[in-house]
């Protein structure tokens, strides 16, 4: 008898010592590894992040397994890019039947078009212009994102409300000396390099906030296939304004970006990160980590 | 006379059925024997038998040391794809395989043999046809035209003259004359009685088990022949084990 | 003229080696076309193109995204695919086609299982083809390499081969070397697409191989012409394709098989060995 009291008191220590006992991390879902990140930096100790496209893999052509539908119907909260990026996303949550919200942080973002391949401007398509999905390549546009995702937090979980606003402050200052950081950095290049070439055109955020123009052989995802007339016009840019560098991000075929920097005498810079931040080990496994990775390769390579 | 081939007790068939049962016998040098019988006698299975392409249920064929390159084999239907695109040359030219082997080069003293033959068998002016454009007696004219470069000790013919009119015939029956006379052991399977009367002079009369074998006119019998047709032809698929097996 | 034609190939480098990289793939693809065509085998490039995965995703396991790994492992795959099917085919009553799918079908499966251990279900595929307008020095003297060693093994197996296919029966009774001469040929086969895939992409890589020699078929009647036509188009298809891709900005793989495509149609309608236009042309027959 005495033993099965000592028993219980334990068990009744076990628990009030535990921290989790109180209350269940919320689940929610953030379909790739950036997002997952801003969600987890606001979402803190509160929320339980599992991420749909795994760091090193491809948001634009994932193909979801009969895991992920059952994560995303546990979840209370189904957090996603929107403009475009995960095509295959509409299909998986009607199949996994979730009654969590479905929310997009890019709302309330200002989006833009993809680049023209063409270069015209002027020129009058019958085809529609696609939206360039890649918004947090601006960090101004992440704290837009981060504003979203604490709202859409507090409005799931309302005991929470002072933990995600706290840390979406902390967030969203970080952020500011980031921006800063990045600003200085393309200040330091000079003018007429602030140009570069990459395998993904990913960048468009990127180049309209801090002014670094990205030039790409391939079109928006990594499914289309090059043309010989897009390689050979990228070759002669290159070589006409003696752009310095090309650049090779974390999904696509290097051999296409060593091809085109053999011929025209470009450096071939560092890995940068677009779509997807790299594992734990990696040097972008944050999407602070990440920007600061990136800048500092374009840097390195432009100002040589 | 040396045998060519001797048969000891031997069983031949499919899925345990017996095709050929308990044959005997011995197949002389230089023979000329016409392999005759009903539907379903076993007559093409033994000619797979002695090429080699059937192994025996029991006993055994002794070739008397004969090597492969010394056997040529015409089976019933060719399974020849008509639509691959060479000619009559190429097709005649491949029963030279075992003086050219994989690469050996094709002389001048062989080019003539190969023209010969075409033109034996009746097919001047044919060398360049593709194999797709020739007519069924064209088709096996082409096949004696091989055979005939194969320069076999042993050949066996599984009914060569099947559909073909009487020229072909004639000619190609004539061919078979001539190798009997180069003492070549000719074993052929046909269904027409008359001509194995006429140019065939030892017959096999097979229903599965010989029912007679020797002097041709001697074979074919309106007895013997009764007998044969009476045999049955159809598998039992409840026949006991054989007791002679063993 | 001269600058719609040639002067791509002299100003860019890139293109200099997609035609070089086009040319070795038609010498040693199109004559392995031709065979599999007059074989019936002319989906076996796609089954193919699935049966590799789980050689690439084994590579995949060991040594992560690296193409050397991964193409190595497709080639052991492709190979025991091919070698596996056709040996049951020879000894079983099963026939060549159901038992590729089989091979092939189950080769797949074993792939996506193999990659999904590794947690991500990126598209390994996707990522093992390469294209036409990347062709570093390694992947040039893997065609390279690839064509020779496709014309040498040919030359080596022609006669069996040829025999193998028009009269199987015929040569086994005269010689045993059937069975491994359709064993080289089918480990030619995985070598040129395997190869291909890995330079060029699947579409690249079995339409050089079948396309031409789907056309050759029209305009001559004999074997070794059939081959030497087949390779001529095949490089006239990589000529005229990369131009199209240069001129009009369309996909290069692509743009070369719509070329492969067109000679084809055009043999359809013209060619003189059971074309359409006798349909249309009615030509007079000789006197015998």
């Amino acid at each position: 008898m005495i033993a099965r009291s000592v028993l219980a008191g334990l068990f009744a220590l076990m628990l009030g010592v535990s921290p989790v006992s109180a209350q269940e991390k919320v689940p929610v879902v953030a379909t790739f590894s950036i997002l997952a990140d801003f969600v987890k930096n606001v979402g803190g100790d509160r929320v339980a992040v599992s991420t749909l496209v795994q760091p090193n893999g491809d948001a634009h052509v994932y193909q979801p397994s009969p895991a992920d539908a059952k994560t995303v119907a546990d979840a209370k909260i189904v957090f996603m890019n929107g403009l475009g990026l995960e095509g295959w996303l509409d299909r998986l949550i009607k199949a996994s039947g979730t009654k969590g919200a479905v929310v997009i942080g890019t709302k309330g973002i200002k989006p833009q078009e993809m680049k023209d391949e063409d270069g015209g401007h002027g020129k009058e398509h019958a085809r529609e212009h696609k939206l360039d999905p890649h918004a947090w390549q601006s960090i101004a546009n992440v704290k837009i994102y981060t504003a979203n995702i604490r709202d859409a937090l507090i409005a799931a979980d309302p005991g929470g409300r002072k933990i995600y606003e706290e840390n979406a402050a902390d967030y969203l200052k970080r952020l500011t000396v980031l921006e800063k950081e990045v600003k200085e950095a393309v200040a330091k290049i000079a003018p007429a390099k602030r140009r570069v070439i990459t395998t993904h055109d990913a960048f468009g955020y990127f180049a309209k906030a801090y002014g670094i123009e990205f030039i790409a052989p391939q079109g928006v995802s990594t499914e289309t296939e090059a043309s010989a007339k897009d390689v050979a016009k990228i070759i002669r840019q290159i070589k006409a304004q003696k752009i310095p560098a090309v650049f090779m991000e974390n999904i696509s075929d290097p051999r296409l970006m060593q091809q085109i920097a053999k011929e025209t005498g470009a450096k071939v810079g560092g890995t940068v990160y677009s779509d997807s931040l790299s594992d734990e080990k990696g040097p972008a496994s944050t999407y602070i980590d990440m920007m600061r990775h990136n800048i500092r390769q374009f840097s390195a390579a432009l100002t040589s | 006379m040396t045998a060519a081939l001797e048969f000891k007790n031997l069983t031949l068939g499919y899925d345990r059925h017996p095709a050929v049962h308990h044959l005997n016998g011995k197949v002389a040098e230089g023979a000329l024997l016409a392999v005759v019988g009903p539907n379903g006698a076993g007559k093409s299975t033994l000619l797979k038998g002695i090429v080699g392409a059937l192994d025996p249920l029991t006993g055994e064929i002794d070739r008397n040391g004969a090597k492969k390159e010394t056997i040529a084999y015409l089976p019933q239907l060719a399974e020849i794809d008509r639509s691959f695109p060479i000619d009559v040359y190429d097709l005649v030219a491949m029963g030279l395989w075992h003086s050219a082997g994989l690469f050996g080069g094709i002389g001048r003293a062989q080019k003539r043999n190969i023209e010969q033959a075409i033109s034996t068998v009746g097919l001047d002016g044919f060398e360049n046809r593709s194999i797709g454009t020739l007519s069924g007696g064209q088709m096996q004219r082409a096949l004696f035209a091989r055979l005939l470069l194969q320069d076999a000790r042993l050949i066996l013919l599984d009914e060569p003259f099947a559909a073909l009119d009487e020229n072909t015939i004639a000619d190609l029956s004539a061919l078979i004359a001539r190798w009997h006379g180069e003492r070549r052991t000719i074993i052929t399977v046909l269904h027409d009685l008359d001509l194995v009367r006429s140019r065939f002079p030892e017959s096999l009369l097979l229903a599965r088990e010989a029912v007679a074998w020797g002097k041709t006119n001697e074979v074919l019998t309106a007895d013997n022949l009764a007998k044969a047709k009476r045999m049955c032809e159809v598998f039992h698929p409840d026949a006991p084990v054989c007791e002679a097996a063993a | 003229m001269y600058d719609y034609l040639i002067s791509p190939f002299i100003e860019f480098e890139f293109m200099r080696r997609a035609l070089v990289g086009a040319f070795a793939l038609a010498l040693g693809g199109a004559p392995v076309g031709v065979f599999l065509m007059l074989r019936r085998m002319s989906l076996t490039g796609d089954a193919m193109a699935h049966a590799i995965l789980p050689g690439a995703a084994v590579g995949f396991l060991f040594a992560g995204l690296n193409l050397f790994a991964m193409t190595a492992g497709g080639i052991v795959a492709g190979v025991t695919v091919a070698v596996g099917a056709g040996l049951i085919a020879r000894s079983t009553g099963m026939k060549e086609d159901a038992s590729l799918a089989a091979f092939y079908l189950v080769s797949l499966a074993l792939g996506v299982l193999i990659v999904s251990l590794r947690g991500s279900n990126i598209d390994l595929l996707h990522v093992l083809f390469g294209t036409v307008l990347a062709l570093d020095d390694a992947t040039l003297l893997l065609l390279a390499a690839i064509a020779t060693i496709s014309l040498l093994a040919l030359a080596l197996i022609w006669r069996p081969l040829v025999l193998e296919c028009v009269d199987p029966n015929f040569l086994r009774s005269v010689s045993r070397s059937g069975a491994p001469t359709h064993l080289v040929f089918l480990a030619l086969m995985v070598l040129n697409l395997v190869g291909g895939f890995h330079a060029l992409g699947t579409l690249l890589a079995v339409g050089i191989m079948m396309l031409p020699a789907a056309a050759a078929r029209f305009w001559v009647k004999e074997l070794t012409a059939m081959i030497v036509l087949a390779i001529v188009l095949a490089i006239l298809s990589g000529y005229l394709g990369l131009l199209l891709s240069y001129h009009s900005g369309a996909a290069a793989g692509p743009a070369i098989i719509l070329v492969a495509g067109i000679l084809y149609a055009g043999s359809v309608l013209f060619g003189p060995v059971g074309g359409l236009k006798r349909h249309f042309i009615p030509v007079r027959h000789l006197e015998a």
